[in-house]
């Protein structure tokens, strides 16, 4: 059994409003000044909106801090991860800037980890290219500072966005695999799970019995069944859409199964000709263009790869509508 | 206060990486308990998970999980989106209610798929800490500075921690990582994020475990031994980490007094000290003597199923009480960076 590689990116663009106290912290920071908030006797930086100690709302008394201030504990990072603000081995610090009374984690740029000590002094660096966000900012040893002619952003920044990106790698667990490999051979492999049912694709375990399967309870299905469901999609316009005609989307119960393929694109017949109780044929692909990149770990959106051809009435009578097949 | 105790457990090993899915994980444990205590599934009257979508990046992943605490006919369940020690939290406060009797907690996690260095930024501030990248490894490093500045720990102490815990994990069937290496090899590695060196940081981990707990007579109807859960409290401090003095764990020690917590009582700690002066914060807060032994099973730092990293510490817990080897323990759970939050549980046997 050949192992199957599967990754893909996650991402959320996260879209956030930034509020009395954060959002001129990040307007300042753009127009090259930091900012702390009263609290009490003290300020704190980066200012927040509650008191830390009871909770209370404090009124946003901004005061500017900085730029420069001591580290009072920093790491350095040998090898840093792609979301770093750095590329190249850098310092996190905790930075308390002149007239602040609290510290804000942030990157320093230095020559390396003999440049950096706690208690030395850093001063803010702004980069050529600012946003709005904390990433406008970053510091160096106080020696390494150059003077800086920051021109003010017009408005104020009041929205944030942060683009969550992860990706995942991994390889397709043992059901999933044989379950692709099936269809790279032009086949359909289920799995009998209780009541004499075949789940395609399989979880790999029977989640009404409580027990996990193996190969041997894997099932051939024939490349034979009806239609349960369709629709026309008729596409819209949006950015990256391919579509221009009409088309239909089958959901398809393979004889012997008891769950349904969904979203199965029918082609090959004219729209006002498919009908619920249908019977169909998958005819596959030649074996050299089967793929099946899509087949993926998560049971909830599965996939027959693009393995079939077309979908073409097998010419035998349709199912009458009171004896359709159920589905799970 | 009712009493309810932990009358079964079950815990997959560490492993690198699982190869099947997340339910099937879960799925064992599940089986394993129920067949223990000779119960149906259905007896059981509240079923509670903790897992987080974001390790396999599977929305709904929480979802999917239910196949394997197994839930058909429907049961009446819950889900945190944290450690499962949290959900063991829930369940104990449910049970409080007096209306049912038992419980069953779940946790899970599979780190393999993904760059827990990437994806744990995103419990941080979403404003100021996560567009940084702000990663638990380097605030577990600002943290370790901050420790060696206030002459609360060396770094010979960081390699001593690590050193014991890895040698536990050699008789730990379930470890990911054991290892014999004395303090003078482990001074003499690279730093990694400095002060700490790749040895002082949790391996990636999938895993997951599982206890059932019951109150009074159940408890006792359903095993012969039950592990009789004295206390358990849960605290928070800033997510700032220029709010918090990185050297010492508030969070936890508002926990144990509000618990009357008496170290001197311990005989086990398993405190989830995921990077080595992560522990030497828990023990100085926590006041743990050199009456207790802290983490038999080589903690954290030998195998760490994040979501399942803290119930774990509790299950190894209650596994040596069980076994005769302790009559009184402490599990402990964290969350976030740096010890953020920090949960205490207090496990006893029958007198």
């Amino acid at each position: 059994m050949s192992e199957f590689p599967i990754s893909f990116t996650l991402e959320y663009p996260y879209t956030r409003t930034l509020g009395p106290v954060i959002g001129p912290f990040l307007t300042a920071l753009r127009d090259g000044c930091i900012l702390g908030i009263r609290c009490g006797n003290r300020v704190l930086c980066p200012p927040i909106e509650f008191d830390p100690d009871t909770g209370e709302t404090l009124s946003p008394d901004l005061v500017e801090v900085g730029p420069a201030g001591s580290v009072e504990s920093w790491t350095w990072i040998a090898e840093p991860s792609r979301k770093h603000p750095f590329q190249e081995p850098f310092a996190f610090a905790l930075v308390k800037l002149d007239g602040a009374d609290t510290a804000m984690t942030h990157a320093v740029k230095a020559a390396g980890p003999e440049a950096m000590s706690t208690g030395m002094r850093v001063r803010a660096q702004f980069r050529e290219e600012r946003a709005g966000a904390i990433t406008d900012v970053y510091f160096v040893p106080e020696g390494d500072a150059r003077d800086q002619s920051i021109a003010p952003g017009e408005g104020e920044v009041e929205i944030s966005t942060h683009l969550i990106s992860l990706t995942y790698n991994d390889t397709l667990y043992p059901h999933a695999a044989r379950y692709a490999q099936g269809l790279l051979d032009g086949k359909f492999i289920g799995q009998r799970i209780s009541g004499d049912q075949v789940a395609i694709p399989g979880k790999g375990y029977d989640a009404l019995a409580r027990v996990m399967l193996t190969e041997a309870d894997d099932v051939e299905l024939a490349p034979t069944g009806t239609v349960l469901s369709y629709t026309v999609i008729t596409p819209v316009k949006y950015r990256g859409q391919k579509e221009t005609e009409p088309y239909l989307s089958a959901t398809i119960i393979l004889d012997g199964a008891g769950q349904s393929l969904v979203q199965q694109d029918i082609r090959n017949i004219p729209l006002d000709e498919l009908r619920v109780g249908m019977r169909l044929r998958a005819i596959f692909k030649p074996a050299a263009e089967r793929k099946v990149d899509d087949v993926d770990n998560d049971w909830m959106y599965p996939s027959i790869g693009d393995v079939v051809e077309r979908w073409e009435p097998t010419g035998e009578p349709d199912v009458p509508l009171d004896g359709l097949p159920e589905s799970m | 206060m009712e009493d309810i105790a932990i009358v079964a457990f079950a815990q997959t090993p560490c492993y690198r990486k699982y190869d099947d899915s997340e339910p099937s994980m879960i799925m064992g444990l599940v089986n394993q308990i129920v067949e223990e205590v000779e119960i149906d599934r259905h007896q059981i009257d509240f079923t509670i998970a903790g897992s987080c979508d974001y390790l396999t990046g599977r929305a709904f992943a929480f979802i999917a999980n239910v196949d394997g605490y197994g839930a058909w006919p429907p049961v009446y369940e819950s889900h945190v989106e944290m450690d499962g020690a949290w959900a063991l939290f829930e369940a104990f406060v449910r049970l409080q209610m007096g209306d049912i009797g038992s419980a069953l907690i779940v946790s899970s996690g599979k780190s393999s798929p993904g760059t827990p260095r990437e994806i744990f930024p995103l419990q941080t501030d979403p404003y100021l800490g996560a567009p940084l990248g702000l990663d638990p490894v380097s605030a577990a490093g600002l943290q370790a500075r901050a420790l060696l500045d206030s002459g609360k720990a060396t770094e010979r102490d960081f390699a001593e921690v690590v050193s014991r815990s890895r040698r536990d994990g050699l008789s730990n069937p379930n470890a990911q990582v054991g290892k014999d290496v004395p303090v003078e090899d482990l001074l003499k590695e690279p730093y990694y994020a400095s002060p700490l060196r790749k040895h002082d940081l949790p391996p990636i981990s999938d895993g997951a475990s599982a206890v059932l707990i019951a109150r009074g007579q159940r408890a006792r109807e359903l095993c012969e031994k039950p592990v009789w859960i004295r206390g358990i409290d849960h605290r928070i401090e800033s997510h700032h980490l220029g709010l918090r003095d990185l050297t010492d764990s508030p969070s936890s020690r508002i926990a144990a007094r509000s618990l009357g917590l008496d170290a001197g009582s311990l005989d086990v700690a398993e405190l989830c000290a995921r990077y080595s002066p992560e522990e030497i914060v828990l023990r100085q807060a926590l006041e743990l003597g050199d009456g207790t032994r802290i983490n038999p099973s080589g903690g954290p730092l030998c195998g760490h199923p994040v979501m399942a990293s803290g119930l774990t510490r509790v299950v190894e817990v209650a596994r040596r009480i069980r076994g005769g080897e302790a009559g009184r323990g402490l599990g402990h759970a964290t969350s976030g960076p740096a010890l953020q939050q920090n949960l205490l549980c207090i496990l006893e046997g029958d007198a």
